[in-house]
């Protein structure tokens, strides 16, 4: 039974070799030397906030998910004129989940230097993969990130909870058969989505532009009222 | 070597797969997983042809993996309402869905193609491309996150190649329309650097000259000048355009090069027979620059699509009027060598390799008003393996003793990609 397969790395396992790739994409995005091969850094400069439009892509609706205590949370917790980075990760993904996450925390550490700006943000990290990313596990994540300003980290009840969620923001989740004895994985296309608080989709970035200065010159752009 | 593997983890990321080699592919999207290994199905967008079948356009699927017992074979045709013009087509960002727009009637068919993945299904047809845009001839479909840019040939009010893109979501609503710039208003192909934030785009003609039967419109001089000579280059975060480049003779296929250091991309210009470069300078602004000939111009060999492999270093350049493919080495990118040429058929269009570069595929027709044009109309789909020398045939189906039509655009499908074994013959079985 494939499901046992995936379940077979203990959660404890899990945060601890997430917390471990999270610190490798973090270090190959800092271009430092290490095992993995460094991204080149990229060659352009973020266009100037608000020069250009972010018209709106899609509407997404509530969802109630888990928060870290266990206690149901909306997935959008927003006022007015704020926006969320909403991002899917599962914690024994070993790429691209700690890519997304740690994109996220260099942004909390920049927003922190922009506290008017940082007030009018929340992150957002919901897992795939209910059954093993507990509330408890997304807890441990939150201290292990211990991030400077608001984000929060949410997972669903069960598998049949979630679905509705990935369908209403076209986030594609397909679990894959680990061959012999290895877990299956979960193959799924990076997206992280900026949402406003009346559920548009304003912005979708994946890998190839998970970077702060772009996401920071999107929200600027679109939290500054045009003239 | 290095930069191999950076490419190949930059994929592996994008994929959400980690230390996997990947699969026309080489010419895809950068927001595009790339296929892992030896893909099993070819699908083929191909125009319906009167009289032939039931002389629809349909998508048509052809099994390409030789250890199934479909290799080679015509797995599956889904034809849709009329004959559109059928051309290029796309997949939505997770691969899940294929685009395929008709150039004449501007009708976008999305196809679902992971229920099933022998078997694609038809789940949304798009009617008003040009009503909501002002576009005709939707031709690129190009995935970013969550969206699709189309690219129009034409627009709807006089039908002359002055156009520009539209931007949909994946549920296929628009989101917004660009224009293209003052002094480059033609529209052809687009294709986006990530690593740059630079999109580039080509030119081609519109409606009112490629509908016309060839010779009749090679006979008119005055159309033969309303052909695009310019590339622009983007700021692509922006959908800002940001320069004008002079590429005189309809620069068509745009292909940037992978290596995340190459700050360059090639295209062909089908009047001219010219191989072109497009180098990033060292201000960051792009020079175009003429780097090949295809074949003998004065014979207007008529390049149409190009591939390019994953390294970088070869270039695969389909001429339709002689029906030939030659390849070049562009590992100087400023000075293309041919190294190779290999009659395919009567006629050649589109060609699409695999990520490892060692399976080519070659399709016969470019518009249904020019094929067969001074030459047998034969219509192919032709499947070749490459061994970095020379090129072996594997299968051909000939698409009209077949009954199906005219072969144009080609992509790739996998079961595996999908999670379904690669022996499951019968996926709705499973």
């Amino acid at each position: 039974m494939k499901r046992a397969t995936r379940l077979g790395r203990n959660a404890g396992a899990a945060l601890l070799a997430y917390a471990f790739a999270l610190g490798r994409a973090a270090a190959a995005d800092d271009h430092a030397a290490h095992s993995l091969p460094p991204a080149p850094p990229p060659r352009f400069e973020a266009p100037a906030a608000g020069s250009y439009q972010l018209p709106a892509i899609d509407r997404v609706g509530q969802h109630q998910l888990l928060g870290t205590s266990g206690a149901a949370e909306p997935l959008i917790a927003l006022k007015d004129g704020e926006l969320a980075l909403i991002s899917f990760v599962y914690l024994q993904c070993g790429e691209a989940c700690p890519l997304s996450t740690a994109m996220l925390h260099r942004l909390d550490g920049e927003l922190a230097k922009d506290p008017a700006l940082a007030r009018r943000v929340e992150l957002v990290t919901v897992s795939f993969d209910p059954q093993r990313d507990t509330p408890q596990q997304m807890r441990a994540l939150r201290e292990k990130l211990a991030p400077k300003g608001r984000w929060r980290f949410l997972t669903a009840a069960n598998e049949s909870a979630l679905r509705p969620v990935l369908a209403d923001f076209g986030q594609d989740a397909v679990w894959i058969p680990g061959e012999a004895n290895a877990p299956d994985a979960l193959r799924h296309v990076l997206k992280v989505f900026v949402v406003d608080a009346n559920g548009a989709v304003r912005q979708i970035y994946s890998t190839g532009f998970l970077d702060t200065r772009l996401v920071l010159a999107d929200l600027r752009t679109l939290l500054t009222p045009a003239t | 070597m290095a930069s191999v593997q950076r490419a190949l983890l930059l994929i592996a990321l994008a994929l959400g797969v980690a230390h996997s080699a990947s699969a026309d592919e080489t010419c895809q999207s950068p927001y595009l997983p790339k296929l892992v290994g030896q893909e099993d199905f070819i699908y083929v967008w191909t125009l319906g042809v009167e009289g032939l079948g039931d002389g629809s356009d349909k998508l048509v699927t052809v099994g390409a993996n030789p250890a199934r017992s479909d290799y080679g074979e015509v797995v599956h045709s889904l034809s849709v309402p009329g004959r559109n013009e059928a051309h290029h087509a796309g997949f939505t960002d997770d691969r899940r869905y294929l685009w395929a727009g008709g150039l004449d009637t501007s009708v976008i068919f999305v196809f679902d193609v992971a229920s099933d993945p022998a078997k694609p299904k038809l789940v949304r047809t798009i009617k008003d491309f040009p009503a909501k845009t002002g576009w005709v001839g939707p031709h690129t479909f190009y995935p970013i996150p969550g969206r699709m840019l189309i690219t129009g040939l034409s627009n709807a009010s006089d039908k002359s190649g002055h156009t520009g893109y539209a931007e949909y979501n994946n549920d296929g609503t628009l989101v917004r329309t660009v224009p293209m710039p003052p002094g480059a208003e033609y529209g052809y192909d687009l294709r986006i650097n990530a690593h740059l934030n630079r999109m580039l785009s080509s030119s081609f003609t519109g409606h009112a000259n490629y509908m016309r039967k060839l010779p009749e419109l090679m006979g008119d001089a005055e159309a033969m000048k309303k052909f695009g000579n310019t590339m622009v280059v983007w700021d692509f975060h922006a959908r800002r355009p940001l320069q004008t480049l002079a590429v005189p003779g309809a620069p068509l296929e745009i292909r940037w090069a992978l290596e995340p250091e190459h700050e360059y991309a090639f295209t062909s210009t089908a009047l001219t027979s010219l191989l072109w470069g497009v180098f990033r300078k060292s201000d960051g602004s792009f020079e175009a620059v003429e780097i090949g000939t295809i074949g003998d111009p004065k014979t207007l060999p008529l390049p149409v699509d190009i591939s390019l492999s994953r390294d970088d270093k070869t270039l695969f350049v389909d001429t339709f009027n002689d029906g030939t493919v030659r390849v070049f080495d562009v590992s100087n990118p400023r000075a293309a060598k041919q190294i190779y040429e290999h009659k395919i058929g009567s006629q050649v269009n589109m060609v699409s390799q695999s990520w490892d570069g060692k399976r080519l595929y070659f399709t016969s027709s470019l518009l249904a008003n020019w094929d067969g044009t001074g030459h047998p109309d034969e219509q192919f789909l032709k499947a070749f393996t490459w061994d970095g020398a020379k090129l072996t045939p594997t299968f051909a189906i000939d698409f009209t003793a077949e009954k199906l039509g005219r072969p144009h655009h080609m992509h790739f499908g996998q079961l595996g990609f999908w999670g379904i074994p690669t022996g499951a013959d019968d996926v709705a079985a499973k």
